[in-house]
């Protein structure tokens, strides 16, 4: 009985995600004609679609490097039997990372203020005494490092993982292996904590609205991103799993992925709950100005929308056993979770960018277009996986801690 | 199947010495069943000593009032507070262990875990007196209970964290008794077995509720863990979080940011694993169980301090980014005056925070370090230092100086009563936890037995057969019969 090593591409899986990336590029196009040739407040509408869309994504894949380094931290032996899953998610942050970068230094080169109200500080006393750290030259620096960095550390985790296929590891080596990859692991994730889980969501996302804070914001952005980025990689698991790979998986492992999904949605609402009531407690009108049109104002019908998907629906149905150990269950639920978490970074980005500047009065815009660069990037993911599942083996059947993945029992 | 106990050979055993079922039963059990030694008098007495000079300052207190110690009317909370949420604190590491590691199925919790929720349960007995005695009339304290009564408008307030502290709090505890005893019944019911005096069967008989070891209590018992594994989770999380509320939910600057529940609960896993350190590693010697609690658990609990001490430096970093990014004159004052300039009256303990929490544990960075028992101790007994100040440090540097620059307190210490309560509680602490170590088995036998075909050192040494064959064997051999 030999195992199912090698992933071809289906011609299905290459040419739905191609014509998703086709929607993608359609829908750019149109909502740059539609949007981003108009005045600053379309030009506002154009690039807030982008900022969303490119950070959320890019955030989300680089999610599932988080999650192989913390299981090499933690020395779990169960995930390795969709080890390289995860890793071909990760090449993904290779071009989301570069779409990233082009979409927010264009935004901070083509001084778009109307969504980086700190771009013109100039007699804003509090953007002023912000632009220590806001400011352009800081942000360009560092979202380079930012990438680039997780970049190049996740590329390097990826060929630790490749020496495995070279033969087998005796348990001597083994240790040594274990202990190698432990190193960068733990490079990648100390540069993770000094990025994601602080600086780069406030950068990116916190200052579009320049004037409010909350030490929260960034350990939140990551909850919702980490719980999308376990969302995806059980998503890919459960399709070769149907497609005939895999084999060394099964409910057990299907049944934790589930566990994760489950805590992490709890996790999120944790913290989103912490963030929301203690602005709403201490009734500060710096910080409460942050959820007026969230809570009370146009984005009401969103914002508890996403709470229900995120919170909610997770929490009940994920609760049994029964249902994490469901196929079906488990991916119905992983897509609700990523359109969730989706809708999450949404209201993070657009309430800063969609006031009218005459009545002060609040909208919602969204539409096809939202929706269509979003699927674009869904394109560009499937197939950026796809494409990397296929050059390498599909097993990392000689890492030391392999055989107990074949033996795993939750 | 036996190849169902099967785990990498490239982890260390968890059990050393090579032991067998009857082995673990002697080496664990043997401690209760012997007169204690000359040491364990030794810190008994001293622990009780330290009770009677704490209940003496609580007596002081109570008869005279809140004067006896040295707050005001700025400095309203000082050791007390601080001492509360140090105490709540330490209590998190026993649960975190017993429920979230068993959800995590983390072999390498049997060895500690027992101990660690009896320190869990004696920590928050701990904590509970500080602000049950920071009433004043403590005779008053039923207060806070909310029952149909007769006193009008005189009704707990429900909006108030501080009401809250007292729901979290005695929940928490009471998860914790439970889990920590049901867990015992099997060792209890094992120390009954093996009793040769009347008295101790009687007593162990009583204590371990007529445990017959059948399948259907295994199963009722394993069924009624992970329930409340499930239940504890949540409570670990939010005890501190409810905590981090007493402070965050107000407008004082420096107390009112938004990632205190997190970040209080990381600081408490933090102290809670270095507490426990100090623990073990006294146990282990006097008790001689090295062989149960070894340099691998220990190299791991140190692992746990790295990342929570770098989750917590995240934090301290965030909170004075944000408090000078957020462009508020009172909060960037409390962070810039109160806490890191070095020269004001208190800028010493927020580095001394800082040092000890942040800086000094990322030595286990190293493995020669996380495996060092001495330097282990060492950090252990530094990081229990620096989460103190940590408490300290959010407690007075934020209030010693008000909104009121007339009214700013420039220097509290506290009184040799305040001083002695303190004491008094790390009596009641260790006198728990001596007669613990005396009449329970400090280590949890069954579950060690459990584990022991997994990560016994001689069970381990011969799984070379599976070690050396390939995977696609192995998958065959174990999937021959589909499931």
């Amino acid at each position: 009985m030999s195992l199912k090593e090698q992933f071809t591409v289906p011609g299905r899986f290459r040419t739905i995600s191609l014509s998703l990336m086709a929607i993608g590029i359609v829908s750019l196009v149109a909502g740059y004609f539609l949007y981003g040739t108009g005045d600053e407040h379309y030009q506002v509408r154009f690039w807030g679609t982008l900022i969303h869309n490119s950070v959320f994504f890019l955030l989300v894949v680089n999610a599932a490097m988080f999650f192989i380094c913390a299981t090499t931290l933690a020395m779990g032996g169960w995930q390795l039997a969709f080890r390289r899953v995860s890793e071909a998610i990760t090449v993904a942050v290779i071009p989301l990372g570069v779409i990233a970068l082009i979409v927010l230094l264009a935004l901070v080169l083509g001084h778009q203020h109307h969504i980086y109200h700190w771009l013109t500080p100039e007699g804003d006393k509090i953007l002023e005494g912000k632009s220590g750290f806001l400011n352009p030259r800081f942000y360009i620096i560092w979202t380079i490092l930012t990438i680039g960095g997780w970049i190049i550390l996740g590329r390097k985790m990826r060929l630790v993982s490749a020496e495995l296929d070279n033969g087998p590891v005796p348990v001597e080596q083994g240790r040594k292996y274990v202990f190698r990859s432990t190193v960068w692991a733990s490079l990648f994730l100390v540069w993770f904590a000094l990025t994601v889980l602080s600086t780069a969501p406030w950068l990116w996302l916190m200052s579009i609205d320049a004037h409010w804070y909350s030490t929260m914001f960034s350990w939140y952005t990551f909850a919702s991103t980490f719980v999308s980025g376990i969302a995806v990689m059980t998503l890919f698991v459960i399709y070769l799993k149907n497609q005939g790979y895999l084999e060394l998986v099964n409910r057990e492992h299907i049944h934790d992925l589930g566990k994760f999904m489950f805590a992490f949605s709890i996790f999120w609402t944790y913290l989103w709950f912490s963030q929301f009531m203690l602005i709403w407690y201490a009734n500060i009108p710096e910080e409460t100005v942050y959820f007026k049109p969230r809570v009370e104002g146009a984005f009401k019908g969103l914002f508890w929308f996403m709470f229900v998907i995120n919170f909610l629906a997770p929490l009940l149905i994920l609760m049994r056993a029964g249902s994490k150990r469901n196929y079906t269950t488990v991916t119905f639920m992983a897509i609700l979770i990523i359109i969730g978490h989706w809708l999450d970074v949404y209201q993070m980005v657009f309430p800063g960018l969609s006031q009218d500047p005459e009545t002060g009065k609040y909208h919602v815009p969204l539409n096809f277009f939202d929706i269509g660069v979003a699927l674009g990037f869904v394109g560009l993911i499937m197939y950026s996986t796809g494409n990397a599942l296929a050059k390498r083996p599909l097993y990392v059947k000689n890492h030391p801690f392999f055989k107990e993945t074949i033996i795993h029992h939750t | 199947m036996a190849v169902l106990k099967y785990e990498s050979q490239t982890r260390d055993p968890l059990v050393d010495g090579h032991k067998d079922y009857h082995q673990v039963t002697e080496d664990i059990i043997r401690p209760i069943e012997a007169n204690p030694s000359r040491l364990w008098w030794i810190g008994f007495i001293i622990s009780v000593c330290l009770l009677l000079f704490g209940v003496y300052s609580v007596y002081r207190e109570v008869t005279y009032g809140i004067g006896q110690w040295n707050l005001n009317k700025t400095i309203g909370w000082g050791w007390d507070i601080t001492n509360f949420v140090w105490w709540v604190g330490i209590g998190h590491a026993g649960t975190l262990i017993s429920a979230i590691l068993l959800l995590f199925r983390q072999g390498w919790r049997t060895g500690v875990n027992r101990a660690a929720e009896a320190m869990t349960i004696f920590a928050v007995m701990c904590a509970g007196q500080f602000p049950i005695f920071h009433m004043g009339r403590v005779w008053m304290a039923f207060y806070v209970l909310p029952y149909p009564n007769t006193r009008g408008p005189l009704w707990v307030n429900f909006n108030s964290p501080l009401l809250w502290d007292v729901f979290a709090i005695s929940t928490y505890f009471t998860v914790s008794l439970l889990f920590w005893y049901s867990g015992l019944l099997p060792d209890l019911a094992t120390v009954r077995d093996r009793a040769k005096l009347k008295w101790r069967k009687r007593m162990y008989g009583l204590l371990s509720f007529g445990w017959t070891g059948s399948t259907k209590h295994w199963q009722r018992h394993e069924s009624l863990s992970l329930v409340l594994a499930g239940l504890s989770t949540p409570l670990v999380l939010s005890v501190h979080t409810i905590v981090s509320f007493d402070f965050a939910t107000s407008v004082i600057p420096g107390w009112h940011t938004t990632i205190f529940p997190p970040y209080f609960v990381a600081g408490a896993v933090f102290s809670g694993f270095a507490m426990v350190q100090t623990l073990l590693l006294i146990t282990r010697k006097v008790l001689g169980l090295k062989d149960y609690i070894t340099l691998n658990h220990i190299d791991v609990m140190n692992k746990v301090i790295v990342l929570t001490g770098s989750i917590v430096g995240v934090a301290y970093l965030t909170e004075l980014f944000i408090a000078w990014y957020g462009q508020n004159g009172y909060e960037w004052y409390a962070f810039k005056e109160n806490r890191a300039n070095l020269f004001s009256p208190y800028g010493w303990s927020y580095w001394l925070m800082m040092g000890c929490n942040v800086l000094s544990p990322q030595i286990f960075w190293i493995k020669k370090m996380r495996t060092n028992i001495t330097v282990t101790f060492f950090m252990s007994i530094l990081i229990n230092i620096g989460m103190w100040f940590e408490r300290f440090v959010i407690i007075v540097t934020s209030i010693y100086r008000d909104y009121l620059p007339s009214s700013w307190s420039t220097y509290y210490a506290p009184t040799i009563w305040e001083v002695g309560f303190y004491l008094g509680t790390f009596g009641l602490f260790f006198t728990c936890y001596f007669l613990f170590s005396k009449f329970f088995p400090v280590i949890a036998v069954a579950e060690i037995k459990h584990i022991l075909k997994k990560n016994g050192e001689s069970y381990k040494a011969k799984m070379d057969v599976i070690e050396n064959k390939p995977a696609e064997k192995f998958y065959e051999e174990t999937h021959a019969v589909p499931h």
